[in-house]
C-alpha cells in the first residue's frame, strides 16, 4: 500500500487541515527521522526582571543561587518551570550590549529599540524612516536553512499590539519596538495578535480553494472549520488503522476546540458589551492569559501538523502598562519595572516575571504531553525564553533574564544552570544554540565573541 | 641635564593620563526611575564645555542645554541656561570622577523652584564606525 504523504491535508472549500503525523506516514517518518531538526519557539518579554538588579540578583530573583545540576528554583521567577526542570537550561549573568546607546543621540532610546535586537544581537540603525537596519534574527536564520519544506517557514505571534507606524520615540522607527523576527538586517516580518488570522494562516491559507473569498464566507458561516472538510476526514478515516484513528480523531478535536475558543472570544466581543481593549481586533481575548493559552495552543497545532516548525512569539510591548491581576499583583507593568532599587517594588516586579513565566509553564505542559516520534514534542523543541533589556529601572541590558527549554532533539540535556562570566555577551549563547540547530557553520552571530559551552557549569 | 629630562617626561605623561571627563556620557539621573539623558563634554585644560539633551514631557523628545565649567581635582562644575523656558531656569551639574572611571554627582534645575536629582553616569565606549 502507498504510504500517505506527510503533506497531505483534509480539503474543503476554503479549508485545508494538515494532519498530524501518522503511522500511515511511516515511510515519510523514516524519511525524516535521517536529520531531526528540533522545532523552535523564540519567546520575548520586555522590561528585563527583577533578578537583574543588584537586590534582585542578590535575592535571586531569577537566576539560581547553586550553577550546575542541583540548583533551587522556588525562590526565583523561574519556579513554575520546576515540573519540568530537567527540560530547563538557564543561562545567567549575560549582556545584550548590542542594545545599550552607542552614540549621544541614541541615549535614553533604549525602550525603542531594545526588542529589535533580542534575536538579532544587533544593535538597530537609528531612523524613524523606511531604512531600518539591525540583523537577520536566530530564528529567521534557521528557518530559511532547514525549514523550507513545511507550508510556513515560520510564525511570528504577539499579544500587544504592534501595528504603529513612523517613529516612536528618540528617532527610532516603531518597528524596532514592534518586531523580533528579522528575515534580513532590513526586513522585519509583521507580528499577528489575531488568534483568528492565525488559525486561518494555520488551516486555511494554503492547498486548493482557499482564497480570500472563501475563507470569508467560511468565517461568515457558523459551521466549524471540521463540517467544510467532513467529507475529505470521512474518506481519509476509512483507509487508516485503528491508532491512526484515533490520533487523527483527537487532532481533529484539538482543531475544533481552538476554533470554538475563537468564536467565543468572537461571540463576546461582538455583543457590544464594553471591552477593556476597546481597540483590539474581535478576535483577541481582552484576558491576557486566555489570549496566550489561545496562542500557544495554535504553536501546538501548527507543530502537530508540520504546517511550520518555527515560531517567535512577543509577549508584551516596551512601555505597555497592562495589569496582570491573576499575578496576584495589580501595578501597571512598564511603572512597576521603575521600582527605584526599593526592594519592596523590586518584590513586586518579580511577581509580574513570574507569572510571565507560568505562561511559558503552560506552553511546555502542552508539548510534553503531546507525542512526537519516539517521545514529546519537549523533547523535539528547543523554547527559548528572554528579554534584551535587564535592569529596567536603570535601563540597562546587563544580567539578561534568559533560559532555554526543551531538549531539542538530543542538543540540550536540560536541568542544568550555567552562570556566563562578567561581560559575556547573550549573543555567544544565541552562536552556541544556532550550532546545536545545525548551523555550525556559523562563524558569528550579532556581536558574539565565541560559541558558549551549553554543558558544562562555569 | 638628565634629571631636567626625565622631569619633563614625567611631566608629559602625567599630562597624558591625567584624568579627563571629554566623551558622550550616559548619565542616569535618579528620580522615581533612572531617566537617561546624553551629557557630552569636551574638556581643554581645566575649562569644560558641552550639552545636556534633557527630556521634555512629551515621550522620546529631549531639549539641548549648552554648557559651560571646569573640570579639576576629580570635580565636574558646569551649568547652562535653558533657552525658551516659560520661567527662567538654569542647569546646574556638579560630579566628581570615580576610581573605576564612572561620575556620579547632583544635577540641580533652578528655575521659580530648586530641584536636585542625584545622577551616575558611564562614559560610552568608543566603538568602530
Amino acid at each position: 500500500m502507498t504510504p500517505l504523504s506527510r503533506r497531505t491535508a483534509l480539503r474543503g472549500l476554503g479549508a485545508s487541515i494538515a494532519l498530524p503525523l501518522l503511522d500511515a506516514m511511516l515511510p515519510a517518518r523514516a524519511v525524516a527521522a535521517a536529520p531531526r531538526r528540533p522545532r523552535l519557539i523564540c519567546v520575548e518579554i520586555v522590561h528585563g526582571a527583577a533578578g537583574s538588579s543588584a537586590i534582585g540578583a542578590k535575592k535571586n530573583l531569577w537566576a539560581p543561587a547553586a550553577v550546575g545540576r542541583d540548583f533551587d528554583l522556588a525562590p526565583t521567577s523561574l519556579r513554575s518551570l520546576a515540573p519540568f526542570r530537567d527540560y530547563v537550561t538557564v543561562v545567567s549573568n549575560c549582556d545584550v550590549e548590542s542594545a545599550d546607546p552607542y552614540t549621544a543621540t541614541e541615549i535614553g532610546g533604549d525602550h525603542f529599540r531594545s526588542s529589535a535586537v533580542f534575536l538579532t544581537q544587533s544593535h538597530p540603525r537609528q531612523t524613524e524612516g523606511a531604512d531600518v537596519q539591525a540583523g537577520t534574527s536566530l530564528d529567521q536564520l534557521y528557518a530559511a536553512r532547514f525549514c523550507q519544506d513545511t507550508p510556513l517557514p515560520s510564525i511570528q505571534l504577539c499579544i500587544e499590539p504592534v501595528d504603529q507606524l513612523g517613529g516612536c520615540g528618540y528617532g527610532y522607527s516603531c518597528v524596532y519596538t514592534d518586531a523580533i523576527s528579522w528575515a534580513s538586517p532590513t526586513r522585519p516580518l509583521p507580528m499577528i495578535r489575531n488568534p483568528r488570522v492565525v488559525f486561518d494562516e494555520l488551516f486555511g491559507v494554503y492547498g486548493s480553494g482557499a482564497t480570500p473569498e472563501e475563507r470569508r464566507a467560511r468565517r461568515l458561516d457558523d459551521r466549524s472549520i471540521l463540517d467544510w472538510v467532513l467529507r475529505s476526514a470521512s474518506r481519509l478515516q476509512a483507509t487508516l488503522g485503528p491508532s491512526d484513528r484515533v490520533r487523527l480523531g483527537d487532532y481533529l478535536q484539538q482543531v475544533r476546540e481552538v476554533e470554538r475558543r475563537i468564536q467565543r472570544v468572537e461571540a463576546m466581543n461582538g455583543s457590544g458589551e464594553p471591552r477593556e481593549l476597546p481597540d483590539a481586533p474581535i478576535g483577541v481575548p481582552d484576558s491576557f492569559p486566555e489570549h496566550v493559552r489561545l496562542m500557544c495552543d495554535l504553536q501546538l497545532l501548527a507543530f502537530r501538523s508540520d504546517i511550520t516548525r518555527v515560531v517567535s512569539f512577543k509577549l508584551g510591548r516596551d512601555n505597555s502598562n497592562r495589569v496582570y491581576p491573576e499575578s496576584g499583583f495589580t501595578g501597571p507593568f512598564h511603572n512597576t519595572s521603575h521600582h527605584s532599587g526599593r526592594e519592596d517594588r523590586i518584590l513586586e516586579f518579580a511577581r509580574i516575571n513570574a507569572y510571565h513565566v507560568s505562561q511559558v509553564a503552560y506552553l511546555l505542559e502542552q508539548l510534553r504531553s503531546t507525542p512526537d516520534g519516539d517521545g514529546t514534542l519537549l523533547d523535539n523543541t528547543m523554547l527559548l525564553y528572554g528579554s534584551p533589556m535587564g535592569d529596567s529601572n536603570q535601563h540597562n541590558h546587563k544580567r539578561v533574564p534568559f533560559f532555554v527549554a526543551g531538549h531539542a532533539c538530543g542538543v540540550l540535556s536540560g536541568g542544568l544552570h550555567l552562570k556566563a562570566p562578567n561581560g559575556t555577551p547573550l549573543a555567544n549563547v544565541m552562536l552556541a544554540l544556532l550550532h546545536g540547530l545545525g548551523l555550525d557553520d556559523l562563524p558569528s552571530f550579532g556581536d558574539s565573541s565565541r560559541a558558549f559551552d551549553l554543558t558544562t557549569p562555569v | 641635564m638628565r634629571t631636567i629630562l626625565a622631569a619633563s617626561i614625567a611631566l608629559l605623561l602625567a599630562a597624558d593620563t591625567a584624568p579627563t571627563v571629554t566623551g558622550t556620557w550616559n548619565m542616569g539621573l535618579q528620580g522615581g526611575h533612572v531617566v537617561p539623558v546624553a551629557l557630552v563634554l569636551k574638556q581643554d585644560g581645566n575649562t569644560v564645555s558641552g550639552t545636556v539633551a534633557m527630556p521634555t514631557q512629551h515621550v522620546g523628545e529631549r531639549k539641548e542645554i549648552e554648557l559651560k565649567g571646569e573640570f579639576a581635582a576629580g570635580v565636574l562644575k558646569i551649568s547652562g541656561v535653558v533657552e525658551g523656558a516659560a520661567d527662567p531656569t538654569t542647569i546646574e551639574i556638579e560630579g566628581t570622577l570615580q576610581e573605576d572611571g564612572s561620575m556620579e554627582g547632583t544635577l540641580a534645575m533652578i528655575g521659580k523652584e530648586t530641584r536636585r536629582v542625584p545622577w551616575t553616569a558611564e562614559r560610552l565606549k568608543e566603538r568602530k564606525p
